[in-house]
């Protein structure tokens, strides 16, 4: 067993940081997108806003594997033929994406109407109160929702190597039908996740403190 | 005081959906006047002043400011409102200060954003502003960590940095420890005494009695009185007036709060 383990470390490792990389790169992208999805659902109006809440509700509503089987086969039966990493990020994005607007929208309401208040009367503009004023508030509320957030698109690429996807999964897959050992790949694919999501965990609180001190 | 008017409130009604919370309120504001309203709690006072810099729309009616018209039922753009509310600054009973921001960021966001000023001009402005009321130690504070006294006045420089042509007070102090209202109706009478044109919302009858030109009684969806300070208050001659007078200045109703006697000697 424990030569299983000294084999298959290195690749196991390399399949973790490409999960890693997607993982960072997605949720940035599904922030900013996130960011300003909430903005189009609250100050958008009927159609932006009602187009927005439809996405988030398709999102979060369809299994997330559905999702990702019509992305990368359904759509290549219509000519459009995505490889497995455009899929890949493509899919997290969007996903997250739909996760991270109702995030920010939480985050938004929740600042006080006293705050909209005081930046009105002063005659600030609805961007720089929404910039200056709103969106820094609404992160430290958000910052909780925001570490689950990453953990969630962390386990989300486990999904990945169904459709190809050569991260940490597909290397324990592709090692346990070689070698007959499912039992230790898969733990070591299980101390890997929970390190990584130790790590996200522990950066969270970290920058919750440090946003937070006004409190 | 001078004839030059800075606010004209003409027939004004407000309703929040099919309630109708005043109705057919007129009022005129001069320069440099200072006008307190007093009235039972629920009368509409904060209402009213927040149609004033339009942090509420009302329905009937049109209020003049600062060369601004306002007509009720109608929207006002954006750009017209920034420009009105950057020259009318509003003081809030729960002082509603940047939490997030230090004292000083509080201060000159505003300044910086709107008018563009620099951030070194701003900065001295805003230092400035707080030796004034004594807190220029407090500058990199953030409002947590300071009394209620302190971030109310804090609250005051905030609004002054835009150096406004008119400050709304909404009950400034009733959210303040007894003993912290002295400090910032010091600072009121203050600016008062400096020429700044003001309506203050207030339950402190002596505070509007001393430095008030004008007490406005509002009650039962309107203005029940309005006149001279020590008129209104020492011989009302609506019954109205009278009756919430009795209220609130009867021992028997007796809460400091409303009897703090305070010409700003107290500090
Ligand atoms: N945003 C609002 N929506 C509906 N009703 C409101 C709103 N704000 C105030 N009111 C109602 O309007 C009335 C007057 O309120 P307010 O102006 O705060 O009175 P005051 O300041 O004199 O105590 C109250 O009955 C209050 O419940
Ligand atoms: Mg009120």
């Amino acid at each position: 067993m424990f030569h299983i383990v000294a084999l298959y470390t290195g690749v196991l490792l390399k399949g973790a940081l490409k999960d890693v990389v997607l993982t960072v790169v997605s949720s940035i992208l599904a922030l900013i997108l996130g960011a300003l999805g909430a903005i189009g659902r609250i100050y958008g109006g009927p159609i932006v806003g009602g187009a927005i809440y439809w996405y988030v509700e398709i999102i979060r509503g369809l299994p997330a594997i559905l999702q990702l089987f019509i992305l990368y086969f359904g759509l290549s039966q219509f000519g459009i033929d995505l490889n497995p990493l455009s899929a890949a990020v493509i899919w997290l994005v969007a996903y997250g994406t739909g996760y991270a607007v109702e995030i920010f929208r939480a985050g938004i309401v929740d600042v006080a109407e006293g705050q909209h208040e005081a930046a009105k009367a002063l005659g600030l503009s609805r961007f720089t109160t929404l910039r200056k004023v709103i969106i820094p508030q609404a992160f430290v509320s958000m910052m909780p929702n925001l570490t689950s957030f990453l953990v969630l698109q962390l386990k989300n690429t486990t999904m990945l190597y169904l459709i190809g996807y050569a991260d940490i999964m597909y290397q324990a897959r592709l090692g346990a039908d070689a070698t007959e050992q499912p039992g230790p790949l898969y733990l070591m694919v299980a101390v890997e996740y929970l390190v990584i999501s130790a790590a996200i965990a522990r950066i969270g609180s970290r920058v919750e403190r440090r946003i937070a001190a006004y409190r | 005081m001078s004839n030059e008017v800075v606010v004209r409130v003409n027939n004004v009604t407000k309703r929040f959906g099919e309630r109708v919370i005043f109705e057919s309120v007129s009022l005129d504001v001069k320069k440099s006047e200072v006008v307190a309203i007093v009235g039972p709690s629920g009368a509409g006072k904060s209402t009213f002043i927040r149609c004033i810099n339009h942090l509420h729309a009302f329905d009937g009616g049109s209020i003049e400011v600062l060369g601004h018209v306002l007509v009720g039922g109608t929207q006002p753009t954006r750009a017209e409102l920034q420009q009105l509310n950057s020259k009318v600054g509003m003081v809030f009973q729960t002082f509603n200060l940047f939490p997030h921001l230090t004292v000083l960021d509080n201060i000159i966001l505003a300044p910086m954003q709107v008018k563009k000023i620099a951030r070194q001009d701003a900065t001295d402005q805003a230092m400035n502003l707080l030796k004034m009321v004594g807190l220029q130690q407090k500058a990199q504070s953030f409002p947590k960590r300071l009394s209620g006294g302190e971030q109310q006045r804090v609250a005051i420089c905030r609004a002054l940095a835009m150096e406004p042509e008119l400050m709304l007070f909404d009950e400034p102090t009733s959210m303040l420890d007894p003993e912290l209202v002295g400090e910032v109706l010091e600072f009121i009478q203050r600016l008062a005494g400096g020429g700044m044109t003001m309506l203050l919302v207030t339950h402190e009858m002596m505070f509007a009695k001393d430095v008030a030109d004008t007490v406005v009684i509002m009650a039962d969806g309107g203005i029940a009185e309005k006149g001279p300070a020590r008129q209104v208050l020492e011989a009302p001659r609506t019954e109205r007036a009278r009756s919430f007078l009795r209220r609130v200045l009867s021992p028997m109703a007796h809460d400091d709060r409303d009897l703090v006697a305070n010409g700003g000697d107290e500090t």
